[in-house]
């Protein structure tokens, strides 16, 4: 029987192990940035993201670093408050995003019009986001939420100029309400429900726009949720609209997006779940960059199809891009 | 008593109208600007395009007009844009006049967003002028409302004293923005066939140009050709049983690579890479063995 010394078992079993790991693609993966939608968190990417506590992209590493290589925060020195000898990391490019949102719901950051980081906000609608690895330069950044009904709030928007080392910190956001009506035509005389989602006892303030416009009061209740009952007697035959704002702790909310009614000879019942919103042509769920390729492709040529002219002029133009714009969710 | 109220009425009137009529018109405005109107021939310099606006506006399209007696366009620079994805990326459309279009999802609002700029050489001496013309900026209000937008020009002066050109050193050595390319279809374009589509930007030179390529096999596609690309693009594997990489590469060279996986990848065995690395494996271990025993014997 051939016996082997053990470092020459170790030369076969190396040579065994470099074609397995070939097989299996494992080296290949590590020299690519694999980017393929519905993956988890990738520790490493720059982006913090859910189950990360940060992420400085390559950076990342053990103390002096501020994060650490499995993307949780190190703890370098411990100077406390004496001072003496402590380490203290250097401010990392970051910028961090904080506000109100709608208890429980989902918040969503835009970078440059793409989803980046995506967080929960707490029981009292609070929120945090935080992402580095940022470059030097300016950024429009986005936010918005989706409230328990999946309707989602107006995209707020915050031009940023990044510069190397610097932490910039986005505070007092406060996402406007959601809203949604319970007719979309509805008898003249009798009630319109306007309901939606803000911040547990917010105080919304309910615009329905006319010749002349009406503004209504009401107290979100302690889930955000908030209903006002409108008398259409007030009103005028025809189209109107109403848009929502909501206050709380002395910091108020712009108006959010706004929703038509007509009102008419006879009530009917708004669908629900609502429509796709405008532009969303693949119809899942989303306007983003897929829904902005399709109406490209369509730019100024003839005959488009009818579900991309969005303002139905019979062609595609920048208006149509503009309508996509307004809804659009990365 | 009557024609003195009514003339006070009109003054007061009137007044309002002018009082009002500075924050009406400046709702939008489009600025060229650069360091020193005041120019050597030969000389390269650097114009810059900015929106400033009270309001929220999501598109945007307009040309940009120059003398092209006096002034060659060497370059234009997007990479710091405002504008997120454009329509007609800054380009001479013909002499003296550049086209541009895009949108900002959400809206731009405030002051001094840059849109693009440009770099000029001056030809010869004389007095000229840059100017925007028929922009057409839309309010992100959900319809696509004309915001009334002023346009300043930007007058400059080119002396006959001949400047000494140092050729601008950019130093560039981030590559572009994490993006994330998708694999879709759409029965509104190219048939319904699987397209890709991608965007990114860089935020110091700006993209230059994508390049993408398709393989079925994971080592061996470092073997297949980049091809450049736009997005949408439309797929040549229509099975989707390829991995599709894009180049995303900045005007001074930097590049990011990303991986789409494939929807319907080959099964292990279908893979002629993973039999030429068992092939190989085997080789190899067989060889050792072979050496290894024959060193024991001897």
């Amino acid at each position: 029987m051939v016996t082997f010394p053990y470092h020459n078992k170790s030369i076969i079993a190396a040579v065994f192990l470099i074609s397995l790991a070939l097989l299996s693609g494992s080296v290949y993966a590590s020299n690519q940035e694999a980017s393929t939608s519905g993956t988890g968190p990738v520790c490493g990417n720059g982006v913090v993201e859910s189950g990360e506590q940060c992420d400085a992209g390559g950076s990342n590493a053990a103390c002096p670093a501020a994060c650490s290589a499995s993307c949780a925060i190190n703890s370098c020195g411990g100077g406390g408050a004496s001072g003496g000898g402590g380490y203290f990391a250097p401010s990392e490019t970051k910028v961090i995003f904080s506000g109100r949102a709608y208890p429980g719901s989902r918040v969503t950051l835009l970078k440059d019009a793409q989803i980046t980081a995506q967080t929960v906000a707490d029981s009292a609608a609070n929120f945090r986001i935080s992402i580095s690895g940022l470059s030097t330069g300016s950024y429009i950044f986005g936010v918005y939420s989706e409230d328990n009904q999946g309707r989602r709030s107006s995209l707020l928007t915050f031009p940023t100029s990044v510069t190397f080392g610097v932490a910039i910190e986005i505070g007092s956001i406060f996402i406007t309400p959601t809203i949604a009506i319970d007719k979309s035509q509805v008898k003249h005389g009798e009630n319109i429900a306007i309901f939606g989602q803000s911040t547990p006892e917010a105080n919304i303030t309910v615009s329905i726009n006319s010749e002349e416009e009406f503004f209504g009061q009401i107290i979100a209740d302690a889930n955000g949720a908030y209903l006002y009952n409108f008398d259409t007697a007030k009103l005028v035959v025809g189209q109107h609209l109403t848009k929502s704002k909501a206050a709380t702790g002395g910091v108020v909310s712009s108006f959010g997006k706004a929703v038509n009614f007509t009102v008419g000879a006879k009530t009917v019942l708004a669908q629900s779940p609502a429509l796709p919103a405008k532009g969303d042509f693949n119809h899942d769920s989303r306007v983003n960059l897929i829904d902005f390729s399709i109406t490209a492709y369509w730019y100024k040529r003839v005959n488009p199809p009818a579900s991309i002219d969005l303002n139905g002029d019979g062609k595609v133009d920048l208006i149509d891009f503009s309508i996509m714009a307004f809804n659009w969710t990365g | 008593m009557n024609s003195k109220l009514k003339i006070k009425r009109y003054l007061i009137a009137t007044f309002m109208i002018f009082a009002l009529l500075p924050s009406a018109t400046l709702a939008a405005e489009i600025n060229i600007d650069t360091k020193n109107p005041e120019l050597k021939t030969g000389e390269q310099f650097t114009t810059a395009i900015f929106l400033s606006t009270d309001e929220g506006i999501n598109a945007l399209e307009g040309q940009i007009v120059f003398p092209p007696d006096l002034l060659e366009l060497k370059e234009v620079q997007d990479g710091d844009s405002i504008i997120n994805f454009w329509l007609e990326k800054p380009r001479i459309d013909s002499p003296g006049k550049i086209i541009f279009s895009g949108i900002t999802p959400g809206g731009f609002q405030g002051n001094s967003g840059l849109l693009f700029s440009m770099t000029f050489q001056t030809k010869q001496s004389g007095n000229g002028t840059i100017t925007s013309q028929n922009v057409k900026a839309l309010k992100n209000d959900g319809v696509g409302t004309p915001i009334e937008i002023t346009l300043p020009n930007f007058q400059f002066s080119i002396s006959k004293e001949v400047a000494v050109v140092i050729p601008a050193q950019k130093e560039d050595y981030e590559p572009p923005e994490m993006f994330l390319p998708e694999v879709t279809h759409d029965k509104n374009i190219f048939d319904d066939k699987w397209f890709l589509v991608f965007a990114t930007q860089d935020k110091d030179s700006g993209i230059d140009h994508y390049e993408v390529k398709e393989s079925r096999q994971r080592l061996f596609s470092v073997f297949d050709k980049w091809v450049s690309a736009e997005s949408p693009h439309i797929i040549s594997d229509q099975e989707l049983r390829s991995y599709v990489f894009i180049k995303a590469i900045d005007k001074a060279g930097n590049a990011r690579v990303f991986k789409v996986n494939p929807k319907s990848p080959l099964m292990w065995y279908e893979n002629y890479e993973n039999w030429t690395i068992i092939i190989v494996g085997a080789f190899a271990v067989l060889f050792v063995t072979k050496k290894l025993w024959r060193k024991k014997r001897t």
